[in-house]
């Protein structure tokens, strides 16, 4: 039976391989592999090729000079990231252990004469699969020049993975048996939250009477104040020992010499086989569970792939409109409308003039009081960066528009309405929301943000550049969101909208190529309204109104933004007339 | 009431549909029936405005669907064979948002009723994956009967449907003809359009092979088959080889 199984993987892999090769023949995908493998190769191999100090990795987690302080401190800090994942995998869930199969899998495998054990072996030598590919990813990204062989690396991580999936998949079975004598998931979860309580307050009364107290918050000036309080919190007292378990699985991937590596094999070697031992003798009902995941899983794929970036979850919770809707009035509204409810969130006005309520008071009092100071000064520029990330990374994100409307192009097209109505309705809420986030961002920017390096900003000033922000950022989002929704139905084929989307290389590169399109039009857009801002800037710091010189320039700057934006929705409106839904918009 | 001339609808070199010309009065019912790929939806798509013809001339209600498409799709409604709708879109949510669209001021006096005939007056605030798939149709019918269309185009209208949802699909379509709309269903099941037709059409290969009543089409038959059906006389005029006899 086990051969009618491999013989069902490898002929998948294989076909699949080939499928893809052959893929490479249309320009699209041929284009996308390319960059998609010249950006891989950049993560991978750069600090090999540009080998100067600045791109020497510096952070690794076993670089040939650790102590075995150092080395313990590393392995701690590794154990407890799997600590908590075990954690999770025992809190977190509620439902039954589910093996999660294909639709087709479920379909074939299920009503032939194949044993439970046999289908949990076919899973776990499947997900080996998936496995044995993560390891060599991350050996490549995380592991490849920090001392040690490439060998242990990737067999390191392999351990990881392999005990963390044995792992999880025991304790679903577990949380099964346990569910079925009629301990509910509740009481599991005190349980299990119980004794990590009861261990953590044990090592907080170790700590606080043995390891002297971290400096205090405004005294932090960098991490490594923090490293000393954590190295010996971490790697003293009970908690190295509470940690052993987790400790031992790390430590192969952490060793320097091949005899370390296998000194340090064997008792996650142990671990795994008694993993294997417990799935593989738990006698748990899965195959209900495994439909249901399966057909659930199968939906999602099959969700994605018609271009829904949240196929299931939320979708089974109602959410309020945002404001109520008349059914008379411009319908570009009633996509304004749709769109906000399709976002999910709670985007009504009130929600946000809370939220920007609650950023003010929290970032005035962090920037007035003295102990919080030095936070609010490491909180501004951040603030700064994440705001000048959501106007170049924002439209990549919030896709409520044609990226996430295309599957029903079908639909949009019987409204009896002119195209550029349609564009507009569809740009609104992904500019809006943007619009949103960056107002929040801008206020928390300008309490935030006394000083700018060792420029002192006044009030006044910083008030200046905020209202210059509120202003052009509405009509930036429009313009910044013409470039994909007019891609999306120039290239149909090129979005990830069709069935059978495409994965891995070729996806990555199309999807490298489209964000540099984007930025290089973006700036393209902007250079007319810089010049603007400019002019205005400067004629009315020449006669002297130096006050109002910002926002007036951001005002004309705005209204040559939007001037910009109206063709831009104008011609999304006349690529949409055009768009012809029956046109192939699969790869 | 509809009118089509020459309606062509190419793709690069496949001719989808050829030179199609026909007309549907209002209170007439016209099902549209051919083999696969005879380029039945394809003909639809056009006459509702989704895809453009590469030529021809498609009147709705009076208004050439080319160079007046706004108020010609006000007067037109089209149900695809799988319900289209919007998946985070409650029942009301959608009947609000089609009022906006057709600008419907009123449409809360109509939706009830409509919801009440429908039987989904009770799944207002219901997602559509919270519905089946008949109560799915059932709040496609009610979004595109909101505006009270003048013609109507269904695809496959009775996919999915269980015997009494069939009868009461039935019997609306025949409601909405006496009300004057003017309607064309494109359906695989014969005996169903039988009972629901007035006019028949039937394509192959994206041409006209014969249109007219039932009585007319039945008559032009009659020399050959007797007193035939729609079936049998569409596997005549479709010429469709290893049809499987009859079982009596």
């Amino acid at each position: 039976m086990m051969g009618a199984l491999l013989f069902l993987l490898s002929t998948s892999w294989r076909n699949r391989l080939v499928m893809r090769v052959r893929r490479l023949k249309q320009p699209k995908y041929l284009i996308g592999a390319i960059v998609g493998l010249l950006y891989f190769l950049y993560v991978c191999f750069a600090r090999f090729l540009f080998s100067s100090h600045s791109f020497r990795y510096r952070g690794g987690m076993a670089g040939a000079g650790d102590s075995p302080e150092n080395l313990l401190f590393k392995e701690s800090v590794g154990a407890l990231i799997l600590f908590f994942i075990v954690l999770l995998g025992w809190v977190v869930p509620h439902e039954r252990a589910a093996l999660v199969f294909t639709e087709a899998e479920v379909a074939f495998l299920f009503p032939a004469p194949v044993s439970r054990k046999t289908l949990i072996h076919f899973k776990l030598l499947k997900s080996q699969f998936a496995i044995l590919f993560t390891s060599l990813l991350f050996t490549l990204i995380f592991g490849w020049s920090r001392g040690g062989a490439v060998w242990i690396r990737a067999l390191g991580w392999w351990v990881i993975f392999s005990t963390l999936n044995l792992h999880l998949l025991a304790a679903s079975f577990a949380r099964t048996m346990l569910l079925d004598r009629g301990i509910s998931n509740w009481k599991r979860r005190a349980l299990v939250l119980g004794i990590v309580i009861v261990l953590a307050t044990g090592i907080a009364i170790w700590t606080w009477r043995t390891v002297p107290p971290p400096p205090p918050v405004e005294e932090i000036t960098s991490l490594s104040d923090m490293k000393y309080y954590a190295e010996k919190v971490l790697s003293s007292g009970p908690l190295v020992w509470l940690l052993y378990p987790f400790r031992v699985v790390v430590r192969p991937y952490l060793a320097r010499t091949a005899t370390a590596f296998l000194l340090g094999l064997w008792p996650p070697l142990l671990f795994l086989g008694l993993h294997y031992l417990w799935v593989a003798r738990s006698d748990v009902a899965f195959e209900e569970a495994s439909v249901e995941a399966s057909r659930k899983v199968a939906e999602k794929v099959a969700a994605i792939r018609a271009g829904k970036q949240h196929p299931l979850s939320g979708l089974k919770k109602r959410k309020r409109s945002p404001f109520n809707l008349q059914p008379t009035g411009s319908p570009a509204v009633a996509f304004l409308w749709k769109n906000l409810i399709s976002a999910r969130s709670g985007f009504t006005l009130r929600f946000w003039l809370l939220l920007i309520w609650i950023a003010v008071v929290v970032g005035w009092s962090a920037a007035a009081s003295a102990r919080t100071a030095g936070l609010a000064a490491m909180l501004g520029p951040v603030v700064m960066a994440f705001l000048a990330l959501s106007f170049f990374m924002g439209p990549q994100f919030v896709r409520q528009d044609f990226r996430q409307e295309l599957p029903m192009a079908d639909v949009l097209k019987t409204y009896p309405l002119p195209a550029w109505q349609v564009a507009l309705g569809e740009l609104l809420a992904p500019a809006a929301i943007l619009t949103a986030v960056q107002w929040l961002l801008i206020a928390l920017a300008t309490v935030t943000l006394p000083q700018f390096g060792p420029q002192k900003l006044p009030l006044d000033l910083r008030l200046g550049f905020a209202f210059a922000g509120v202003a052009l950022a509405p009509m930036l989002n429009l313009v910044s969101l013409v470039i994909p929704n007019s891609a999306v139905l120039l290239f149909p084929g090129w979005f990830q909208t069709g069935r059978d989307a495409p994965q891995g290389f070729e996806a990555t590169g199309q999807r490298a190529v489209f964000a540099v399109g984007q930025l290089v039009v973006l700036i393209l857009a902007l250079i007319p309204a810089a010049v603007v801002f400019a002019i205005v800037f400067y004629a009315l710091v020449y006669v002297n109104v130096l006050s109002l010189s910002i926002p007036l320039a951001a005002i004309a700057a705005a209204l040559v933004l939007a001037v910009e934006a109206g063709f831009g929705v104008a011609l999304v409106g006349k690529l949409f007339k055009r768009f012809d839904v029956s046109s192939e918009t699969t790869p | 009431m509809i009118e089509v001339e020459g309606l062509t609808k190419l793709y690069q070199e496949f001719v989808a549909v050829s030179e199609l010309s026909f007309g549907v009065q209002p209170g007439q019912v016209m099902g549209l029936v051919g083999p696969n790929g005879a380029g039945k939806t394809t003909t639809l798509r056009c006459l509702a405005g989704i895809i453009p013809p590469t030529r021809g001339i498609i009147r709705i209600s009076g208004h050439d669907l080319g160079s007046d498409a706004i108020a010609a799709k006000k007067e037109l409604a089209f149900f695809t064979d799988e319900p289209r709708l919007f998946d985070y879109l409650t029942v009301e949510q959608h009947l609000a948002f089609t009022a906006r669209i057709y600008q419907v001021a009123n449409y809360q006096q109509i939706a009830h009723p409509l919801l009440e005939e429908l039987e989904i007056a009770d799944k207002a605030d219901k997602l559509p994956g919270e519905l089946s798939r008949g109560m799915k149709q059932k709040l496609v019918i009610a979004c595109g009967l909101l505006h009270s269309p003048k013609v109507i185009f269904f695809d496959e209208p009775l996919t999915g449907l269980d015997p009494m949802g069939i009868r009461r699909m039935k019997d609306s379509i025949l409601r909405r003809a006496r009300a004057g709309a003017a309607i064309v269903i494109s359906s695989h099941l014969l005996h169903l359009l039988e009972e629901v037709c007035s006019h028949v059409l039937i394509l192959k290969n994206g041409r006209k092979i014969i249109d007219g009543t039932l009585a007319e089409i039945r008559q032009k038959y009659s020399e050959q088959l007797g007193n035939a059906n729609l079936e049998e006389v569409f596997f005549h005029a479709t010429g469709e080889a290893g049809a499987p006899p009859r079982i009596s």
